[in-house]
C-alpha cells in the first residue's frame, strides 16, 4: 500500500511538472506569436495579430534559411554521433595510456567557453576558405556538439561493454559486422539520444553561426535573434515557435526510427 | 601477436582521428583567442606579447564584484540543477513514466533555447508578467511595479530561473539512464537485506552516481560561468557577469580594446581549466572505480 | 518471425539514415555550389569592375548589371525590413537587374566580420555596404575597412543633398570626407500614454517632476544601448545647456576629465532622478526592447526612441493614446549613413543601391512607412516631391518635421561616447 501511495504521489508531481513548470510557459510563447497587444493585467491577449505569420511566410528567404538550418543541423548531428561514437569505441576496445587525455579533449569544449573559440577561429577559417560556406559552419557546430555527444556514446559504450561484440567476433564476424550487427542496435537509444542534442546544439547556436557564416550563411536563430532584442514579441515568439517545431519533429522522427529498431534490444534483455 | 598489436594501435586510430582534428582545431581557436589576451595582434603589427590587459583587467573596481556574482549565479543555479534532475530523475523512474511523460519533461526543455526560454521567464515574471496579473486578478495587488519583477533583479534571481529549467532537465537526462541501471541491480538486493527504498538510495545510488553526477554538474557550472547572453537579458546593470563584461569590452569599435575582451575571458578559461583538473581527479578515481 | 522484424528494423533505420545523411551531403555540395555560383557572379562583376570610372555613372550601372549586392545593417525592425524587401529589393531589380540581399546583424557583429575579414587578407569579402554610424562609423574608416571617397560618384547626392550642411560633412563629430552617403535623420523623441499620465514635461525639470508624479513608472535603457545613451545626453544637455553639451560632439581625442567637466552637473542630475525611476532606479532595463515591452505592457507610462512609434499604434502594439513630445531644451539628432567596404565584392552594386536609397522616390516611401526623416535638400528636389513631403498627414504619435530639426542638439563625438557610458556607469546605478 505504502508503495502505491507514494508512487501516485510521484505521479502527481510529474503531472503538476509537466503541466506548469513545462508545457505552460511554452504555451506562452505559441500565444505571444500571435498576439498583437497583451497589455497588463489582462489574462489573455486583447488583440490577436498575423503579423507573425506574415512576415514568416512573406519572407522570400525564410523557407531558404529554415531549410539551411535543418539541413546544418542534420549535417552537425551526425557528424558529431558518428565521430562521438567511433571514439568511445576506440576507448573501450584499445584503450592506452592516451585514453585520459583523448577523454579531456572530449570535454574540453564544455570548460572553454563558446565565445573565446569563436573569435579565435573567425581568422583562421577566413583563411583556409571555410568561412562563410556551409561546411564551415557545420564543422564549426560539430566541434561544439562533439563534447554532448561523446558524454552519451562514452556512457553508453561503458554500460554495453565488449561482450557482445567479442562474443560476436569468436563467432566469425569482422569487426564491422559485430558493430553493425550487434552494438549498433543496443546503441541506439544512446545514439538517438546524442543525433537530438546534437541537432539542438546546432540550431541552437547563435554566436558561432554569426561569426563564422556571418550573413552569407544565415539561420533561424540569426533570423530570431534582432527581434528578442528590439522587444519584438510577437515576431520573436513566431520564430520561437517555428524553432521548437523544427526540433520536436526531429525528436519524433527518431522516436519513430528507434521504436522500430529497438525491437532487437530485447532480445538481448537478460 | 606484434601483427595485431599493430593492426589495434592503427585502428584505433583511424577512429580517433576526426576527434583529434577537430579538437586541434578547437585548440588552435583557444589559444589564439588566449594570445589575443596578450596583445598579440600580427594584422595589427602588434606581435609582442603583454601582460598589461590581464592586468587592466584585474584592477577594474568591478571585477571582484562581477566576479563574485558569475561565482555564485554558476554554483547556486548548478546545485539547484543538480539537486532537482536528480529529484526529477527519481521521479520519473519512481512514477514509472511513460515514454511519453519522459519525453515532456526532458525532451522538451532540451529543445529550447536558452534564448527563448528567457523570453517565457519573463513574461511570466516580470512586473507586468502573467504571475503579477493573475495576483492582480486577484486583487492583491493594483499595479505591475508592486511585483517584485525578476528582470534586473540585483541577486540574479531570473538568470537563475532560466539556468534552472534548463539545466535540471539536462542533468535528469543524463543520469536516467544510470540510475536506471543501477536501481535493477543493486535495488533488489539492497532489498532483500532489508533496506528500505530511501535508505538504499542514499547508501547505494546515490553514491555509485558520484562520478557520473560531479562530471555533469562541472558541465552545468561551466556553461553558467561562460555564458553572457542570459545575464545580458535578465541581470542587473550592476554588477555584471564577468562573461558580460568581456562582451561589452568585444563590442567597443576600437580594434585596440579587443585584447582587453580576450583578456577577461582568458580569466574565465583560467578558472574553468582549474575545474578540469578537478575533472582529471574525478576520472582517474572513476578509472580505479571501474577496475573494481 | 521475429528475426525478419528486426532486420527490416534495423535496415529501415540505416536506410533512413544512409538517406538523411546522403540528403545532406549533397545539399551540402549543392548549397556550397551555390556559395560558388554566387562567387563566380561575384567574381565576374569584381572582373568586370577592374578598371571601372566610378566617376561615371553609366559605367557604373553597367557593371552593376546582373549582380548581387549584399547590404549589412541591424535586423530588428520589420517594418523597416519589409520596406526594403518589398519596395526597394524589386525596384532595383527591375531598373538596374540588381539583386539587394538585406542582411539584419547587430552592427557589433557586421564590425566584427569585416574585421575578421580583414585580418585574413580577404580581398572579395561579403560584406559590401553597411548601415552605419557614429563611433562605429570613426572606428571602421581610421582601421582603413571603409572604401571612399565615393559620395561624389552618385547623382542623388550631388542633385539633392546639400553637401555643405554639417549633417551631412560631419557625423558625431567625425568629418565624414566623402566615406558614407546619407540614409536618414534620426532624432530623439519620446512618449506617454496620454491615458496614463496627466501632464507632458517640457524640460528636465519637469521631468523629475514627472517621474515624482508617477513613481517606478518611467525608466531608461542602460547607456551602452545607443538609445539608452541618446536620452541621458538629452537630459544631460538640457540640464548643463545646449551649447555647452554641443563641445563633446568637437572633441575628437577626448579625454574622460574633459568629458566629465562638461557632463558632471547631468549626470547629478540624474542621480537625483533615479529613486523615483522603475525600481527605484536600482537597475535599468538592459537595452530598448525591454523598455519597450515594458511600455507595450503598461509597465511603464514613456518610452523613447530615434523615431516615432505610429507604426506600432497602427499595429495595434502599443495605445492608441500614445503622444510623442520633444524638450524645449531640444533633444539630440544624428545622421545615419551607409558605407562600403572596403573589401567589398560588388562596388559598383553598391553605388547603384546607395544611388537609390537617396532618390526622392524612395526617401519619400521612407517618410511615408517609416517615418523617416529625409535626407534630402527639400529645395532641391521637384516641386511634386516637395508637395507630397509637405502635405503628408500625421499620425497621433507624429510630430511635425520641423518641430522635430529646430530642437536638435548635435551628438557627443564618437570617441565621447564610450567614455560618457563609462561615467554613468560608474555614478548613477547604486552600488550595493
Amino acid at each position: 500500500m505504502r508503495k502505491s501511495s507514494s508512487q501516485f504521489f510521484a505521479r502527481a508531481l510529474i503531472m503538476i511538472n509537466i503541466i506548469f513548470v513545462v508545457v505552460l510557459p511554452l504555451a506562452l510563447i505559441v500565444v505571444w506569436a500571435f498576439s498583437a497587444s497583451w497589455p497588463w493585467p489582462h489574462l489573455l491577449p486583447q488583440q490577436f495579430s498575423s503579423r507573425g505569420l506574415e512576415e514568416l511566410f512573406s519572407n522570400r528567404v525564410f523557407g531558404g534559411v529554415l531549410l539551411q538550418s535543418i539541413l546544418i543541423a542534420l549535417g552537425t548531428s551526425f557528424s558529431a554521433t558518428t565521430i562521438a561514437t567511433m571514439a568511445a569505441h576506440s576507448l573501450l576496445f584499445y584503450p592506452s595510456k592516451l585514453n585520459k587525455l583523448i577523454r579531456f579533449l572530449l570535454i574540453l569544449p564544455f570548460l572553454v567557453a563558446t565565445p573565446i573559440f569563436a573569435m579565435g577561429i573567425q581568422v583562421f577559417f577566413l583563411k583556409i576558405k571555410l568561412a562563410n560556406t556551409v561546411l564551415g559552419v557545420i564543422v564549426a557546430h560539430t566541434i561544439l556538439a562533439l563534447p554532448y555527444a561523446a558524454y552519451l556514446m562514452m556512457d553508453a559504450y561503458s554500460a554495453l561493454g565488449r561482450k557482445f561484440f567479442e562474443q560476436s567476433q569468436t563467432l566469425g564476424a569482422h569487426r564491422l559486422q559485430s558493430f553493425y550487427l550487434v552494438d549498433l542496435p543496443l546503441l541506439l537509444p544512446s545514439i538517438s539520444s546524442a543525433l537530438l542534442m546534437s541537432y539542438i546544439i546546432s540550431f541552437s547556436q547563435y554566436f558561432i553561426t554569426l561569426l563564422i557564416g556571418g550573413g552569407t550563411v544565415q539561420t533561424i536563430s540569426l533570423l530570431m535573434f534582432p527581434y528578442l532584442v528590439s522587444g519584438d514579441r510577437t515576431l520573436a515568439s513566431s520564430y520561437g515557435l517555428v524553432f521548437m517545431l523544427a526540433t520536436i519533429a526531429f525528436m519524433l522522427i527518431l522516436q519513430v526510427i528507434s521504436r522500430k529498431a529497438s525491437k532487437t534490444a530485447a532480445l538481448f534483455d537478460s | 601477436m606484434r601483427k595485431r598489436f599493430a593492426k589495434n594501435k592503427l585502428n584505433s586510430l583511424l577512429l580517433l582521428a576526426p576527434t583529434l582534428l577537430l579538437s586541434a582545431i578547437f585548440i588552435y581557436g583557444v589559444v589564439n583567442g588566449i594570445l589575443q589576451g596578450f596583445g598579440y595582434m600580427p594584422f595589427l603589427g602588434k606581435t609582442q606579447l603583454t601582460a598589461e590587459y590581464y592586468l587592466k583587467a584585474l584592477s577594474r573596481p568591478d571585477f571582484l564584484r562581477s566576479l563574485g556574482f558569475s561565482l555564485k549565479i554558476a554554483l547556486v543555479s548548478s546545485s539547484l540543477s543538480l539537486i532537482l534532475g536528480v529529484v526529477l530523475s527519481v521521479l520519473l523512474l519512481h512514477a514509472r513514466a511513460g515514454k511519453v511523460s519522459r519525453l515532456i519533461s526532458l525532451g522538451l526543455p532540451l529543445l529550447s533555447a536558452h534564448t527563448i526560454v528567457a523570453l517565457f521567464m519573463v513574461s511570466l515574471f516580470s512586473g507586468a508578467g502573467l504571475i503579477s496579473r493573475v495576483l492582480a486578478q486577484f486583487g492583491l495587488i493594483s499595479e505591475p511595479s508592486q511585483f517584485s519583477s525578476i528582470v534586473g533583479q540585483p541577486g540574479g534571481l531570473g538568470i537563475i530561473l532560466v539556468y534552472l529549467w534548463k539545466e535540471a532537465p539536462f542533468i535528469a537526462f543524463v543520469t536516467l539512464a544510470i540510475m536506471e541501471n543501477i536501481s535493477q541491480k543493486y535495488q533488489e538486493s539492497a532489498a532483500l537485506l532489508g533496506a528500505s527504498p530511501l535508505v538504499s538510495f542514499f547508501t547505494v545510488t546515490l553514491p555509485l552516481m558520484y562520478p557520473t553526477l560531479a562530471k555533469a554538474f562541472i558541465i552545468v557550472f561551466a556553461f553558467a560561468l561562460g555564458s553572457y547572453e542570459i545575464p545580458a537579458l535578465l541581470g542587473p546593470t550592476a554588477p555584471k557577469a564577468l562573461a558580460e563584461l568581456a562582451y561589452m569590452e568585444f563590442q567597443n569599435p576600437d580594434l585596440l580594446n579587443r585584447p582587453y575582451a580576450m583578456a577577461i575571458n582568458g580569466l574565465i578559461a583560467g578558472i574553468t581549466i582549474l575545474l578540469t583538473l578537478l575533472y582529471f581527479k574525478i576520472l582517474s578515481k572513476e578509472d580505479k572505480a571501474a577496475l573494481l | 518471425m521475429n528475426k525478419h522484424e528486426h532486420t527490416l528494423g534495423r535496415r529501415h533505420f540505416l536506410g533512413l539514415a544512409s538517406a538523411l545523411a546522403f540528403g545532406s551531403a549533397f545539399s551540402l555540395s549543392a548549397c556550397n555550389a551555390n556559395d560558388e555560383g554566387q562567387n563566380e557572379a561575384g567574381q565576374k562583376g569584381n572582373a568586370a569592375q577592374v578598371g571601372i570610372d566610378y566617376a561615371n555613372f553609366e559605367e557604373v550601372v553597367a557593371a552593376a548589371r546582373g549582380t548581387k549586392v549584399s547590404w549589412y545593417g541591424w535586423g530588428g525592425s520589420e517594418p523597416r525590413n519589409t520596406w526594403i524587401n518589398e519596395t526597394l529589393v524589386p525596384l532595383l531589380k527591375d531598373k538596374y537587374d540588381l539583386t539587394l540581399e538585406l542582411v539584419g546583424m547587430d552592427i557589433n557583429d557586421i564590425l566584427t566580420k569585416l574585421s575578421g575579414e580583414m585580418q585574413a587578407g580577404v580581398t572579395e569579402g561579403s560584406i559590401d555596404f553597411i548601415w552605419i554610424n557614429g563611433e562605429n562609423f570613426f572606428s571602421t574608416k581610421q582601421n582603413g575597412y571603409l572604401w571612399g571617397p565615393f559620395t561624389d560618384y552618385l547623382p542623388n547626392f550631388r542633385d539633392y543633398i546639400d553637401a555643405t550642411s554639417p549633417e551631412v560633412l560631419y557625423d558625431f563629430g567625425s568629418p565624414t570626407e566623402g566615406f558614407e552617403a546619407p540614409y536618414g535623420k534620426a532624432q530623439m523623441q519620446m512618449w506617454v500614454d496620454s491615458a496614463k499620465v496627466s501632464s507632458i514635461p517640457k524640460n528636465p525639470e519637469e521631468f523629475l517632476q514627472f517621474c515624482k508624479d508617477n513613481p517606478g513608472k518611467v525608466s531608461y535603457p542602460q547607456p551602452g544601448d545607443f538609445i539608452g545613451t541618446a536620452f541621458i545626453s538629452t537630459l544631460i544637455a538640457g540640464v548643463v545647456g545646449k551649447e555647452k553639451f554641443e563641445e563633446l560632439s568637437k572633441m575628437n581625442e577626448p579625454t574622460i576629465e574633459a568629458v566629465q567637466e562638461v557632463v558632471q552637473a547631468g549626470l547629478d542630475y540624474l542621480k537625483e532622478l533615479s529613486p523615483y525611476l522603475w525600481k527605484e532606479g536600482k537597475t535599468y532595463p538592459a537595452d530598448s526592447g525591454a523598455l519597450a515591452s515594458m511600455y507595450a505592457d503598461g509597465e511603464v507610462v514613456l518610452n523613447m526612441g530615434y523615431g516615432d512609434p505610429q507604426v506600432q499604434v497602427n499595429e495595434g502594439s502599443i495605445p492608441s493614446t500614445t503622444k510623442s513630445f520633444l524638450f524645449e531644451t531640444g533633444t539630440v539628432g544624428n545622421s545615419n549613413f551607409m558605407a562600403i567596404a572596403q573589401n567589398a565584392k560588388n562596388i559598383a552594386g553598391a553605388l547603384v543601391a546607395i544611388n537609390e536609397i537617396m532618390s526622392p522616390e524612395m526617401q519619400y516611401e521612407q517618410y511615408e512607412k517609416l517615418g523617416n526623416i529625409t535626407v534630402l535638400d527639400l529645395n532641391m528636389v521637384s516641386e511634386e516631391i516637395k508637395e507630397k513631403f509637405e502635405s503628408k498627414e500625421l499620425g497621433s504619435a507624429q510630430l511635425p518635421v520641423d518641430e522635430l530639426l529646430s530642437n536638435r542638439i548635435a551628438e557627443a563625438a564618437g570617441p565621447v561616447i564610450p567614455l560618457l557610458e563609462q561615467l554613468w556607469r560608474d555614478q548613477v546605478p547604486p552600488i550595493k
